[in-house]
């Protein structure tokens, strides 16, 4: 199936990234590197409560501060709320604040400086109200209701799986309750050997990307408004943008930039609708560039998350029935992202397993703390270090190797997924073997050394819809026009490959560039791990219509029937003895006025896919028994992998993903106190350094089955799973301390020594 | 408001500054050299590295008129003309960026280790490279771009 | 950032002049690290900032049979300077871990004094060390021990018109070994949980002499471990003295909980630590001949 031929020439080579130079130059241009003349600088006040009413808001001083030029307040702004799906979150908050963080009143200034001296001049009474941080007290019978109105919902509010969702159930604070049941889960669990049950907790982290967000909006005579933004979907951000501001669409462009990171992190408007009304009070163009004290404090982290787990096993450690509760806390506002809930949080759940009998109910809670939003692969961190560790703790109790317990539990063809949907070539045990061979799972190990293994299931987004716009020109070179940003992962050079891999050429002769929402078709965006796919499935459409193109104007320069011309090498054109260049053809062609050629294609996001993709971490630690350090030696990443478009961007998206969960598993927690995030800057939130990469060695399994072109299979999601359990898991091997919330953090493996020496 | 003088990517260069303007505020908004990064603000994540007189230092810490009379290198002043350093051509050649919002930073980094010790270990590399954070390479191909570009093992 | 005047005196005497005419309305900044973020946080909102930059001579390290090192010295320097490394290794290996390289190129030993942060790695290590900080004003100089410098969370012995001009170590005694230990469990950039700076002087027969002590992040000062020392003088270089030496260490701690450890872990790690520290010293230091 995968055997797919190719050219040799694009898809399968290192192809350097097209955007490369521009970057190692300082030449790329962020949001906010753009300049416009008269620019003015944004800033916000911010509440210093988790829960209040705005008394009253007095900015006199603040508008009388020479170099001011506006100064709104929650009475100053419309009574838009915007949101991804639940449109639930005021441009500054109107009479009320949710969260310590919450935007409250917004100033544009000739300078940064001067902005932030009239925040200080701004006068906010407030009269604190009740509070909650977790979704155990927010939903409790009389918990205080932290979105009392109804909250809009955007049309399309489904869920990635069969199953009943719920939006804003009669349960106080909650957003949405997703339930699926496949099987009989009672009845499996009451003929269960035995029944295990365990609870994880998962912090929230931060998605990290380097760039803060950042906009810039200007608004024309024309009344036309231009933004400039760290946005990684610009065409649906143009929509809800345009909606809330309440002009068509095509009045709004959304200009092409490079994006400084994403991992989830950057799919609202974040400040823009905000920045759009100081644009209009002022007259002129405004930038908002959010600090780093507010991205770690006021951002969209990642989601946390407490998950409960309930199996029945039969005598010989196989998986009868999985009960999962999983509670997602999602701050004060859900319209961060763009689903009801984290599709991670079921879609994906245990999906490298055969559970028979399967239900889960997913619920998604609002607390009067920081917002939470998407980030790489939203919702399945979580869930897969509950579920990769609750599958070690079964097999520890089942006196059962780790490594034999997946392996005999491992999902393979005629099996359903634990969601009862049939999927086919299904490979998680060839993985898990190739990665324990590797590692070398059997072999022996000094003492405080000990090694962990977890697995994750995860198919190749196809959701969403990708258009694309393919120009050849009459220099014979291509140029293929997508709607949304590169936002590192090397996508625009991918796609320059696949198009490349449609002609037979190289990929030097295709240019990628992105069009702004105006100029280019819709896009949805780097997401769920998709672009390869989508886009990849609209760059085939596209080419083969340019290909009938190509050959009717071939048949007229060589006198002969479109039915008789091929294409051949190097995108060159034959019939009947003679060939003809690309550049001839089209030189040829461009002096009858027939030059460039334009095709569009698109994707059909409805098509169904039944193929998916596994990844098998093992993680070597060593742990001080006096210090509780885990010091992580070792890491073997095994994937399961179809067509690899560009060896090196792939491989940098796996080592990427690594260190993001290293982080996760080892020093990344964002730390709330009375609702307020606490770990404000990046001296106490810790990102790894180029110092704490363990020793890496990845296993691929070629010959995946992609049901994408050229036989693709995603990469992005894959890496940043599951790891955190791994290494968790390795903990336990090596001292026998069994951690059921992350990070792994010193203290907490000393405590759980002592408490082993105390019990012994 | 004070006067400085410092060479700037090998000219020199004179301007008036306020006294509180940080460097990084002086090479993006008043030179309009938007090639060095600000992220953390706080000294850590080092997108905003830039040399002084051959030291890697944290422009969002630095006052600009603490360059009077200094020799400052930032990224738009690595590659000569069109041809690229050696480690830009190094960071390409084995993907030593991706998003690149931190990539200025770590080749000028990278450029004070090897202008000092034009062969480290990759050990010496990692170590050096400590202060320069990376969100999406995961630090290894950073590493192997700097181990290539000064041919060490 | 908050506005400010920058003044920059060409010479000591002319910034001994600025600090006594304004006094606490004024701040002086060398490397920036410190102040640089503080007045970015809006914790202190100096009226005036006063650049010690082109006092220039202030960066020398002479050899006087100890070292005396001027104020404006980068960490960087220190470190990798071969003549600090002789004479006093265990400020160049403090210096070495502090932060990262662009933070040790930045930071000066003078500041790293005078900001009295009690997370750093320098004081530790020049309390280990038995060096002392030269300090400056119009009214004279005067050399203060570095034990007894700190006095409180940010806070020391100097006068608001005082400016440290130079730290001064003494020649260590013969044969004598130092580590500095820094404990770092989550990553590698981070704040220390606990770290030490010891040093080890041995008798002719092999036993300990003398032992200095000095803790980083273990209380609101830099701390210095004399109940510690006193176990130690004495004593046979031996795991057993070390061990039993090293729990005295939690009288002279109090540490604050923070995101590196609750105060009860930072305690039991100090211990650790300074056993750790200690017994690597103890390995590095030879008899005098």
């Amino acid at each position: 199936m995968a055997a797919t031929e190719l050219s040799g020439k694009a898809v399968g080579l290192s192809v350097q990234r097209a955007d490369g130079i521009a970057k190692v130059t300082g030449r790329a241009r962020y949001a906010g590197d753009i300049e416009l003349p008269g620019t003015l600088f944004g800033r916000c006040l911010r509440s210093p409560h988790a829960s209040a009413r705005i008394v009253s808001i007095d900015a006199r001083r603040a508008r009388a501060l020479p170099g001011v030029h506006a100064v709104l307040t929650g009475a100053d702004v419309p009574d838009t709320r915007y949101g991804r799906l639940c449109k639930d979150i005021p441009l500054l908050a109107k009479g009320v604040a949710r969260f310590v963080g919450e935007k409250v009143a917004a100033v544009a200034a000739d300078s940064v400086e001067i902005a932030e001296a009239a925040l200080e001049l701004i006068d906010v009474a407030y009269a604190e109200l009740p509070a909650v941080f977790v979704p155990e007290d927010a939903m409790r019978p009389k918990a205080p209701v932290i979105h009392p109105e109804a909250v809009e919902i955007a049309a399309g509010a489904a869920t990635r799986s069969h199953g009943e969702l719920r939006m804003y159930p009669p349960i106080p604070n909650v957003i949405s309750r997703f339930t699926m049941r496949h099987g009989d889960v009672a009845a499996a669990l009451a003929r269960a050997h035995r029944i295990f049950e365990h609870q994880f907790a998962v912090p929230s982290v931060h998605q990290g990307y380097i760039e803060p967000h950042t906009c810039l909006v200007s608004i024309g005579v024309d009344g036309l408004v231009d933004v400039w933004v760290a946005n990684k979907g610009p065409h649906i951000a143009r929509g809800h943008m345009a909606e809330a501001i309440g002009v068509p669409e095509d009045r709004v462009r959304f200009n092409p930039v490079a994006i400084g990171g994403d991992f989830g992190g950057k799919g609202s408007l974040m400040d823009t609708l905000l920045c759009h009304c100081l644009a209009r009070a002022t007259g002129r163009p405004v930038r908002f560039v959010m600090n780093s004290f507010e991205e770690l404090t006021a951002g969209n982290p990642r989601h946390s998350a407490a998950i409960t787990l309930r199996t029945g096993v039969d005598a010989d450690a196989k998986l009868l029935a999985i009960e999962a509760r999983v509670i997602f806390n999602a701050g004060a506002y859900a319209g961060f992202i763009p689903a009801p809930t984290l599709h991670g949080g079921y879609a994906e759940f245990a999906g490298a397993y055969r559970v028979p009998n399967c239900a889960l109910e997913v619920l998604r809670v609002y607390t009067n703390t920081v917002p939470r939003g998407h980030m790489r692969a939203p919702g399945a961190p979580q869930v897969a270090f509950a579920v990769e560790i609750h599958i070690d703790m079964i097999a520890h109790e089942m006196r059962l190797d780790p490594l034999e317990m997946r392996q005999r539990n491992a999902i393979t063809d005629g099996d359903l997924t634990p969601h009862g949907e049939t999927r086919r070539h299904l490979r998680c045990r060839e993985t898990i073997e190739a990665g324990a061979r590797a590692f070398g799972w059997h072999r022996p190990k000094p003492p405080a050394v000990g090694r962990g293994i977890a697995l994750y299931e995860h198919p190749s987004g196809s959701f969403g819809r990708s258009t694309v716009t393919l120009t050849l020109g009459s220099n014979g070179r291509f140029t293929l026009m997508v709607g949304s940003p590169d936002t590192g992962t090397g996508f625009h050079t991918i796609a320059a490959q696949l198009v490349a891999e449609h002609f037979g050429v190289a990929a030097a002769v295709v240019d990628v560039v992105q069009g702004d929402t105006l100029t280019s078709g819709f896009e949805a965006g780097s997401s769920g791990q998709r672009v390869t796919t989508t886009v990849g499935q609209a760059v085939a459409a596209a080419a083969e219509r340019m290909k009938q193109d190509l050959t009717a104007l071939a048949a007229e320069r060589l006198n002969c029937a479109p039915g008789d011309v091929r294409l051949g090498e190097d995108g060159s054109l034959a019939a009947a003895g003679a060939t003809i260049g690309l550049a001839p053809l089209m030189s040829w062609a461009a002096a009858r006025g027939k030059a460039p050629l334009r095709c569009q294609g698109e994707n059909d996001p409805g098509r169904p896919n039944d193929r998916t993709s596994f990844v098998a971490h093992f993680a070597e630690v060593a742990v001080d028994t006096e210090t509780g350090q885990v010091r992580l030696r070792r890491v073997v990443t095994a994937h399961d992998v179809g067509t690899i478009v560009n060896p090196l961007t792939h491989q940098g998206q796996i080592e990427g993903g690594l260190m993001q969960a290293v982080g996760q598993a080892l020093s990344e927690r964002i730390v709330l106190q009375d609702g307020a995030v606490i770990t404000a800057h990046l001296g106490d939130y810790k990102l790894p350094t180029s110092m704490d990469i363990p020793e890496l060695e990845t296993v691929l399994l070629p010959g995946g089955s992609g049901a994408a072109p050229f036989a693709t299979t995603a990469i992005g999601e894959m890496s940043n799973v599951a790891l955190p359990a791994a290494i968790t898991n390795a903990v336990f091997d090596a001292v026998g301390v069994r951690l059921l919330e992350l990070p792994v953090r010193a203290e907490q493996v000393l405590e759980g020594l002592s408490d082993r020496a105390g019990a012994a | 408001m004070r006067r400085i003088t410092l060479t700037l990517n090998g000219a020199s260069i004179t301007r008036e500054v306020q006294d509180s303007r940080l460097l990084v505020e002086f090479l993006r908004e008043d030179l309009r050299l938007t090639g060095t990064k600000e992220s953390c603000g706080v000294g850590v994540c080092g997108a905003c590295t830039v040399l002084l007189d051959g030291y890697p230092i944290s422009a969002c810490l630095t006052l600009a008129v603490h360059v009077h009379g200094c020799a400052v290198t930032t990224i738009e002043g690595v590659a000569e003309g069109d041809r690229l350093h050696r480690l830009q051509e190094a960071f390409l050649a084995h993907g030593g960026l991706q998003c690149g919002i931190c990539t200025p930073g770590q080749i000028l980094a990278a450029k004070a280790l090897l202008d000092a010790n034009p062969h480290p270990t990759r050990a010496e590399i990692q170590h050096w490279m400590m202060g320069n954070l990376c969100r999406c390479t995961g630090y290894y191909k950073i590493i192997e771009s700097i181990a290539a570009a000064c041919g060490a093992e | 950032m908050i506005a400010f005047s920058y003044l920059e005196p060409s010479n000591l005497d002319e910034a001994l002049g600025l600090l006594a005419k304004h006094g606490d309305a004024a701040k002086l900044i060398a490397g920036g690290t410190g102040l640089v973020n503080f007045m970015k946080q809006r914790l202190v909102r100096p009226q005036f900032v006063i650049g010690l930059r082109a006092l220039r001579s202030l960066a020398d390290v002479r050899d006087d049979g100890g070292l005396a090192i001027g104020a404006l010295a980068t960490l960087q320097s220190l470190a990798t300077s071969g003549l600090v490394q002789r004479a006093a290794p265990l400020l160049a290996e403090a210096c070495g871990h502090v932060a990262t390289v662009r933070i040790r190129c930045m930071a000066t030993i003078g500041g790293a004094m005078a900001h009295a942060d009690p997370n750093l790695d320098t004081p530790p290590a020049l309390i280990a060390m038995d060096g002392r900080i030269v300090a400056r004003s119009q009214r004279g100089e005067r050399t203060i021990a570095s034990d007894g410098f700190f006095t409180g969370y940010y806070t020391s012995v100097l006068a608001p018109d005082e400016i440290v001009t130079g730290i001064v170590i003494p020649r260590q005694p013969a044969g004598s070994g130092a580590a500095y230990c820094k404990f770092l469990p989550a990553t590698q950039d981070d704040y220390a949980t606990v770290s030490v700076a010891a040093r080890v002087a041995l008798n002719g027969d092999g036993a300990i002499a003398e032992a200095r002590i000095a803790l980083g992040s273990a209380a609101m000062v830099p701390v210095r471990a004399r109940a510690v020392e006193a176990a130690l003088a004495g004593r046979a270089v031996d795991a057993a003295a070390i061990r039993e030496a090293a729990s005295l260490v939690l009288e002279a701690i109090d540490p604050i909980a923070d995101f590196r450890g609750s105060a009860q872990y930072k305690r039991k790690m100090a211990v650790v630590h300074v056993r750790r520290a200690l017994a690597e010293a103890a390995a590095r230091a030879r008899p005098p001949a």
